[in-house]
């Protein structure tokens, strides 16, 4: 190859890689909102994903019905010896929740901090390249989505939507390396426990859960939730359950690792949560200017 | 076929990379592999080796754009690899003879390439944590047989389209 680095493909070379550069550089930024092009983009890319998705999931499922047939006598087995279980949490479930209606009636508390309003959406399609990962969903800004809303699946919670047009929305898992993508997390006992998620260990097939205060007694098998801190996720929803502790790096704080409740790969329904009260309430601020 | 097709095609395949992984990827994940469908890529592949080099390079900066738009949150990583890769590929097709074996041989090479472009880029920026060892034998190795079915399947009948729009292409 005498011409590969002729002078011109030498230039073109070299202005691509600078042209490179800028892009990454101006897309790092995080935006708030989609340009015009962009949204009109991801609305019509939606819409042939909306025609595919329906035959793709149909021949999936029988597969997985198919492989499922074989493991349904054990567990039906397992199942039956739960159900005991259940009934006794269920009647404890029921005077716990009566309890609390009571003291919040004694309270005179009708709103409440974990008050949130839920909307339904089904996934459409999957960030192919598994470096991203994301979701998108056929729910959109006419649906009253906006970005920042929580997402959860039946087992718990999955991520958040980072960006929005009209007809569908983008989610990005917590398994998503992003430097962005963090989250106030609880472990949850005796004492609460604060920490905060930052991406997926792929090694350990589990979530990261750093800055955890040195001096904090974390057992394997604790449950970890969202805090509701900082005013963007409902609290107490469910991420994972520890499965290792161990110091970080410098040995200030400890990371522990956790295997997510949801199952981050076959997820066909999300549920999108919004937040019904604001962290500070209006009528507050109105008792404290009088 | 008309090479108005083309585009259409390519975009077909483009979205079912994205129904794929979202339907068929909870059945595969027991065995710890990434398989990563580049069905547009192998296409446009193609197109790079069987028709010319200029259209397989457009082509390539076309859905590298509509890949970081679409299914990525950074603008520039596909759109430099897929352009970059349809250009290498199709200049080492021009020194070997087209039949099945190294037009499978040039796919591969070809997704590999891109695949090493992509990575190499999403770790400088942070987004890949992967080690090269995890990378190769969990991510690129499955992908690669993927991909490698995919261009057998494709190769008789797309291959003879092909040839349609360049005999086309050269009577005009």
């Amino acid at each position: 190859m005498p011409h590969f680095f002729s002078n011109k493909r030498l230039i073109i070379l070299l202005v691509s890689i600078i042209i490179l550069v800028a892009l990454i550089g101006f897309s790092m930024k995080k935006r708030e909102s989609l340009t015009l092009p962009e949204q009109f983009l991801k609305d019509s890319a939606g819409l042939t994903q909306t025609i595919f998705y329906k035959p793709a999931n149909t021949l999936a499922g029988f597969f997985e019905n198919l492989a499922e047939m074989k493991q349904l006598y054990k567990e039906n087995q397992m199942l039956k010896a739960r159900l005991d279980e259940y009934a006794k949490l269920y009647v404890q479930y029921e005077e716990a929740k009566k309890t609390n209606e009571t003291l919040k009636a004694q309270l005179d508390k009708e709103e409440d901090l974990t008050d949130f309003k839920v909307r339904e959406a089904t996934v459409i399609g999957r960030s192919p390249d598994q470096w991203n990962q994301f979701i998108y969903i056929n729910k959109g800004e006419k649906d009253g989505i906006k970005p920042k809303m929580a997402v959860i699946s039946p087992q718990g919670f999955i991520g958040k939507v980072t960006n929005v047009s009209l007809f569908q929305s983008t989610v990005q898992l917590i398994s998503d390396n992003d430097r962005t993508n963090r989250f106030s997390a609880i472990v949850q006992g005796e004492k609460n426990i604060f920490g905060t998620i930052e991406g997926y260990d792929a090694k350990k097939q589990a979530l990261v859960f750093k800055k955890i205060p040195v001096d904090a007694k974390i057992k394997k098998g604790q449950k970890v939730i969202t805090s509701g801190l900082g005013d963007v996720f409902p609290p107490n929803l469910l991420i994972g359950e520890v499965i290792d502790i161990e110091p970080d790096e410098v040995g200030l704080t400890q990371t522990a690792y956790l295997k997510p409740s949801a199952d981050l790969y076959d997820i066909d329904h999300v549920m999108v949560l919004e937040r019904e009260m604001p962290a500070v309430d209006e009528s507050l601020r109105e008792k404290e200017e009088e | 076929m008309k090479k108005i097709f083309l585009p259409f095609l390519i975009y077909l395949a483009f979205i079912s990379e994205s129904s794929l992984v979202q339907a068929f990827l909870p059945q595969d994940n027991s065995m710890d592999w990434q398989l990563v469908p580049r069905f547009s890529m192998v296409l446009i592949l193609f197109v790079a080796m069987y028709v010319n080099t200029t259209y397989g390079l457009l082509y390539g900066l076309a859905f590298g754009l509509l890949t970081d738009l679409l299914y990525t949150d950074i603008i520039g990583v596909y759109l430099f690899s897929m352009a970059a890769t349809a250009y290498i590929t199709s200049i080492f097709s021009r020194y070997l003879f087209g039949n099945l074996i190294v037009t499978l041989l040039l796919s591969v090479a070809g997704v590999s390439i891109l695949e090493f472009f992509v990575y190499g880029l999403n770790s400088l920026i942070g987004i890949s944590t992967q080690m090269l060892d995890v990378f190769l034998y969990k991510r690129l190795l499955p992908t690669l047989i993927l991909n490698g079915f995919f261009a057998i399947l494709i190769y008789y009948p797309f291959v003879k389209q092909l040839n349609q729009i360049k005999d086309t292409l050269k009577e005009n």
